[in-house]
């Protein structure tokens, strides 16, 4: 039975993103071509193939190789492979060697299954760098308030992408408790909050953010803006959002300019004609600033 | 016999007249006291009147001389070139620059007298109230100058000598001249003649006058009193200072034998400070204390321990320039000061000290209160300070205790001053009050402690025994960088003496330590370890977290001996299911090593609920 095309963009992504070992290829590959996993394998997109039956048993062995394998059938289950979360918890409080650890704690990250939070909670606090950057990054796919807290103390890490991984991932789990954290971490030289801030903040909140204008890199502002701007209106209103493409458009750069344009060649075709209106603006203001190109570049963007 | 017939012949040259030398002749043989006896039968009756008490600095570029009387006289300038450092004796003031020599009413700052030099350079005066004796160094450094001046600027005597000489002292127009280290001759300054040579034991540069006696010395103070006979045999009155460290190894005199820069330099700042006394034994030193300087930093002594040297070994036993042994002076205060100390004189009742912003100040002797405080108006680049009458005395505002005084001294920000803080951390770490503790725990928090000063707060740390609550308010603490908390506490040192105090309530803050990555490997190690010893049932999840986390995966030898220490830990606390955990770690292939040999050897060696916490770090660190 030949694969599907589905089934082999899933095979293929999965394996390139995240580098899965061969077994996982493998098995992935039996899904396609319905191997003896495939009869019970399910490759719904996202949910992942449904997780072996003996790959619990196999977790609990104490064989690495068993356990190896088993770690990797979780990942490509994905959220189908959250019943081994309490397995790979218990391994992971037993003591695993790094490179076992880190596929465990990888795999709870692929289960995003809340249960797994806190036993990633205390690996982020590992004193093995890799490991805690794993955790930090499993925890913003676990979810749940254990993670968001630990993901707030992680900010405070002494290393700096462990920082960058948690603000990132406080974003990603839409954790607005802790944007006071983030605006803490942004003046701490966490530019990662800055995004994160973006796709979080409410009202004064993102005047606040645009306000760091000129005082943070301006690269570091625009990846928060640009979230703020694209989000929803109801999220973020049309008043505010014209307000911030004024504070951009205040510095008159080049490189206000080119994110101006960025902007509003991303703009929603039914988002506010006002927003879109005071962009064009904007554009065109600084369409003659330093580095911009000059006027005429302007007039064929766009 | 020689001597002897040295000794009759100045027997018969007395009776008939004052005996006459062959002037700083190293022809001398020593007469075995006979010549100075002389010269102290002559004049030592002579009433000797205080130098003025006054604070002179030397401002601008070096060229504007501020006197300050101690006394309550007006402050006066005079604008004047300068290349050595004033001296102040008698009631005059004596400098020198722009090729000429000066003499200045220390009272008014009116000049007296001025002489050209010739280019040759200042080293000491000394002043009898009608006559200045000055000692210049000839220009290029060969031989020596001494020039008696009156107060009317006539030249009363001029001697020239190949001999390098040192700073002089005058009673009743005679002048007594340290040279050579050793001797101190007297010229009379009527017949130029130097009439009577003494032979000191001590290191001997300097001769000047203070509390109504003549002294000679330089890091040590020589009573010229009726034992002064007796001073080539080392038992003239004697005052000298315990031997004991100090940083910038400092002087109680610079040598009078070589010109002191009009500038102050570092030496000037690390300074030892003294005044003898006359006493009914011969010599002491004012108060019984004596002061030392680093920078910012003036500390008291107790001078108990010093002794006048006349009952001590005798000298040929020890080398010209060596003391008797004493007991090291006992640090009675610290006082840290806002600026670079550049002068001092320790007095009655204290010590007078002048700073380079040009304030003067007061220290209790006993205290290091700050009792007086005077201002010359301006920057300084130098300062002298005599006193000899005035008493440092006043109302203190404020009377710290010793701990606080150290603690503040170490806490100080400032990387000029580590040497000394070192010297006092010491100190600190010997008193017992519990602020000491806090004081340590400060310093070795605080990110901007200096490597050197950090290790030695850390081990004085672990060598605490009072002062748990403020160790345990620092475990609080935790490396947090959004709240600029930048440098972890000293965890491993107070885990060391928490450990060793059996302070339980210490053991959950540990546990929490042993899950901070910004904690060294070794805080951890110690914290692994004082919790085998004082850790409780309430820490039993966190120790087997710890354990499980690390028995595979720690990252060095250090982190795998905190694993045994939390085995060991589990084993004495967790009798149900620690010896399970413990067990199946030693016997796992994928334990690290270093930890699964040693949990082997001490699961071998115990039965169950038998450990009774003993501490693994100890072990690890002596391998």
């Amino acid at each position: 039975m030949p694969a599907s095309p589905l089934a082999t963009v899933v095979s293929v992504g999965l394996a390139s993103i995240l580098s899965l070992s061969p077994h996982l290829v493998a098995r992935a590959r039996a899904g396609e071509s319905g191997g003896t996993h495939a009869n019970s394998a399910q490759t719904e997109f996202g949910k992942g193939i449904r997780l072996p039956a003996d790959a619990v048993k196999r977790l609990k062995s104490g064989d690495p190789s068993q356990v190896k394998s088993a770690l990797d059938d979780v990942r490509l289950s994905a959220r189908a492979g959250a019943a081994a979360v309490p397995a790979i918890v218990d391994l992971l409080a037993d003591g695993l060697p790094p490179e076992l650890a880190q596929e465990a704690i990888d795999a709870l990250g692929d289960t995003e299954s809340e249960a797994a939070s806190s036993s990633l909670s205390w690996y982020a606090r590992h004193r093995n760098l890799t490991l805690r950057r794993a955790a930090v990054q499993a925890l913003a796919r676990t979810r749940g308030a254990v993670a968001v807290k630990a993901l707030r103390t992680a900010l405070s890490d002494f290393d700096p992408d462990v920082r960058g991984l948690a603000a990132k991932g406080l974003g990603t789990l839409k954790a607005k408790e802790a944007i006071g954290d983030l605006f803490l971490a942004l003046d701490h030289k966490v530019p990662e909050a800055s995004r994160s801030i973006g796709l979080l903040c409410a009202g004064d909140e993102c005047e606040r953010l645009a306000a760091k204008l000129g005082s943070q890199p301006f690269e570091v502002m625009t990846s928060g803006l640009h979230e703020a701007l694209l989000r929803a209106s109801d999220e973020v209103p049309e008043e505010l959002k014209v307000k911030i493409v004024g504070r951009v458009r205040e510095l008159g750069t080049g490189e206000a300019n080119r994110f101006l344009r960025e902007v509003q060649a991303k703009w929603p075709k039914r988002a506010s004609q006002r927003v879109k209106q005071a962009i064009d603006q904007a554009v065109l203001a600084t369409s003659g600033s330093p580095g911009t190109g000059g006027r005429d570049a302007e007039r064929k963007a766009p | 016999m020689k001597r002897l017939l040295v000794g009759a012949a100045f027997l018969v040259s007395c009776a008939a007249s004052q005996p006459r030398l062959a002037r700083f002749s190293t022809e001398w043989e020593d007469d075995g006291g006979a010549s100075i006896g002389y010269v102290w039968r002559r004049v030592g009756g002579t009433p000797i009147a205080p130098t003025a008490d006054l604070v002179v600095g030397v401002a601008g570029n070096a060229d504007t001389l501020i006197g300050l009387p101690l006394g309550g006289g007006t402050k006066w300038t005079f604008a004047h070139a300068l290349e050595a450092r004033p001296i102040v004796s008698g009631r005059v003031v004596v400098a020198s620059g722009g090729g000429e020599l000066f003499a200045l009413d220390a009272e008014t700052g009116r000049p007296l007298w001025r002489r050209p030099t010739g280019g040759a350079e200042l080293l000491g005066a000394g002043d009898d109230g009608t006559v200045s004796v000055v000692t210049l160094r000839r220009a290029g450094g060969l031989g020596s100058i001494l020039l008696a001046i009156g107060h009317d600027g006539v030249v009363v005597r001029q001697i020239d000598s190949e001999k390098g000489l040192g700073a002089p002292a005058l009673i009743g127009r005679m002048a007594f001249v340290p040279w050579a280290g050793q001797y101190v001759s007297v010229i009379d300054l009527d017949s130029g003649d130097e009439t009577a040579r003494v032979t000191l034991r001590a290191e001997t540069s300097r001769a000047w006058t203070a509390g109504g006696s003549l002294w000679f010395g330089e890091a040590s103070f020589i009573r010229f009193d009726e034992h002064i006979v007796d001073a080539s045999k080392g038992r003239a009155s004697t005052a000298m200072l315990p031997v004991r460290e100090l940083p910038g190894m400092p002087k109680v005199m610079p040598p009078g034998s070589a010109p002191v820069p009009a500038e102050a330099t570092a030496e000037d700042k690390a300074r030892m400070y003294a005044r003898p006394v006359a006493t009914s034994e011969g010599a002491a030193v004012e108060d019984g204390r004596w002061y030392a300087t680093y920078f910012r930093i003036a500390m008291g002594f107790d001078a108990a321990s010093q002794r006048d040297t006349r009952s001590a070994r005798p000298s040929s036993s020890r080398p010209a320039g060596a003391f008797a042994a004493a007991e090291p002076g006992r640090l009675l205060w610290v006082h840290l000061h806002a600026a670079d100390l550049l002068g001092g004189a320790a007095a009655p009742g204290g010590v007078v000290l002048c700073d380079e912003r040009g304030k003067v100040t007061g220290l209790d002797s006993g205290t290091g209160a700050v009792l007086t405080q005077a201002d010359l108006g301006q920057p300084l680049k130098a300062c002298v300070v005599s006193v000899d009458s005035q008493r440092v005395a006043g109302v203190a505002a404020e009377v710290k205790q010793l701990p606080a005084q150290l603690a503040e001294a170490v806490l100080a920000d400032d990387p000029q001053l580590v040497v000394a803080q070192r010297l006092l951390l010491r100190e600190l770490a010997a008193v017992s009050d519990d602020s000491a503790t806090k004081a340590l725990v400060e310093l070795a928090s605080d990110p901007r402690t200096s490597p050197d000063l950090l290790a030695d707060a850390r081990t004085a740390l672990a060598n605490r025994r009072s002062g748990a609550s403020y160790m345990e308010s620092a475990l609080e603490r935790h490396y947090e960088y959004l709240k600029d908390v930048l440098r972890s506490p000293p965890v491993g040192p107070m885990a060391q003496a928490l450990g060793a105090m059996k302070d339980t309530a210490a053991a959950p803050l540990l546990a929490s330590h042993l899950f901070d990555p910004a904690d060294t490997d070794d805080d951890v190690l110690r914290a692994a370890a004082a919790l085998s010893v004082i850790g409780g049932p309430g820490e039993v999840v966190a120790l087997r977290r710890f354990f499980g986390m690390y028995r595979a995966s720690a990252g060095n030898d250090e982190i795998a001996a905190a694993v045994v220490s939390a085995g060991r830990a589990l084993l004495t606390l967790d009798d149900q299911g620690g010896r399970g955990v413990v067990e199946a770690a030693a016997a796992a292939p994928d334990t690290i090593p270093y930890a699964r040999e040693r949990l082997q050897a001490m699961l071998s060696e115990t039965k169950p609920g038998e450990v009774t916490g003993a501490n693994d770090a100890g072990g690890k660190r002596g391998k």
